[in-house]
């Protein structure tokens, strides 16, 4: 098991755990619901529950639109808000986009990923996709199936 | 003052980033406190005794949020809540536990360790998986957690 220091403090959505999450008929709503349970269950050892980021071009692919109903648990889960895609993020999504070949919403999960407070774990289905983005990443990305 | 409903909190949790005004107010806290907050402040815990009050106030009206928002959910959902099993499992794949790539044995330890404690949390559950683990206990029958 690990230890309480190798505990993830940065907990990133990809689009279909966006989606799982908005849907409760989607066919892995539950998955992407334990995840979120155990990033709100304060486990031994960890000061802080992980904080939870969606890139805005995950929000966008995935059709989430904070003003519609049924957007609230996803917007309460994501409660730090909108993780914008300033001029620098843009630069540093493009090179992880042109040195892996990810698509463009997947350069912006790797880019939130390079910023964020480590360890992180992105949230997906796409493990392949995501696992190269880490291998681009300095600091312990994980990718953690939905 | 009108009876507060949970969506009220989830709107005011939305604009928690958004500039604001502030509101001067008091309150007592215990002697010990104020000088244990003061003394860390200055050991580098914030910037000002203010700033560490309201990211301390912060992070628990946010993580209640989530707690409320997930109970709300599960509410007006309640095939939707994940069992132990996938609790622990996401858990697991969060924190780089090799035991996130065995559903079969984190399924088969909740059923176990829930008979005996009905309280068991998902960290019990990943140490008794990995204690089944390490003593060959694992079942042939096939059951899935994820």
């Amino acid at each position: 098991m690990p230890r309480p220091n190798d505990r993830a403090v940065s907990v990133i959505l990809d689009c279909e755990a966006v989606q799982a999450l908005m849907s409760e008929t989607h066919p892995k709503h539950q998955d992407a619901l334990a995840t979120i349970v155990s990033v709100a269950s304060r486990r031994p050892g960890q000061r802080r529950p992980p904080r939870v980021i969606v890139p805005v071009a995950v929000r966008v692919e995935s059709g989430w639109d904070r003003t519609q109903p049924g957007s609230a648990l996803v917007s309460v889960i994501s409660h730090a808000g909108d993780w914008p895609l300033t001029q620098t993020r843009a630069d540093e999504a493009t090179r992880l986009r042109l040195s892996t070949g990810v698509s463009v919403v997947d350069a912006t999960v790797g880019q939130a990923a390079h910023e964020s407070d480590k360890p992180v774990a992105i949230v997906t289905s796409d493990v392949g996709d995501m696992r190269r983005l880490a291998d681009h990443i300095d600091g312990t990305v994980r990718v953690a199936r939905i | 003052m009108k009876k507060a409903k949970p969506q009220d909190l989830f709107d005011l949790l939305a604009a928690f980033d958004q500039p604001s005004e502030s509101t001067v107010t008091s309150s007592r806290l215990p002697t010990v406190l104020h000088d244990a907050v003061r003394v860390a402040v200055a050991l580098g815990m914030d910037t000002t005794a203010n700033d560490a009050t309201n990211q301390a106030l912060r992070e628990r009206v946010e993580a209640f949020a989530l707690h409320l928002a997930l109970e709300e959910h599960f509410r007006e959902h309640p095939d939707t809540r994940p069992s132990l099993a996938q609790v622990a499992l996401a858990a697991a794949r969060l924190d780089g536990d090799p035991l996130g790539e065995d559903p079969e044995l984190v399924a088969q330890a909740a059923d176990e360790i829930i008979e005996r404690w009905p309280d068991a949390t998902p960290d019990d559950v990943l140490i008794y998986a990995s204690a089944l683990a390490r003593h060959g206990k694992k079942r042939r029958a096939h059951t899935s957690a994820a």
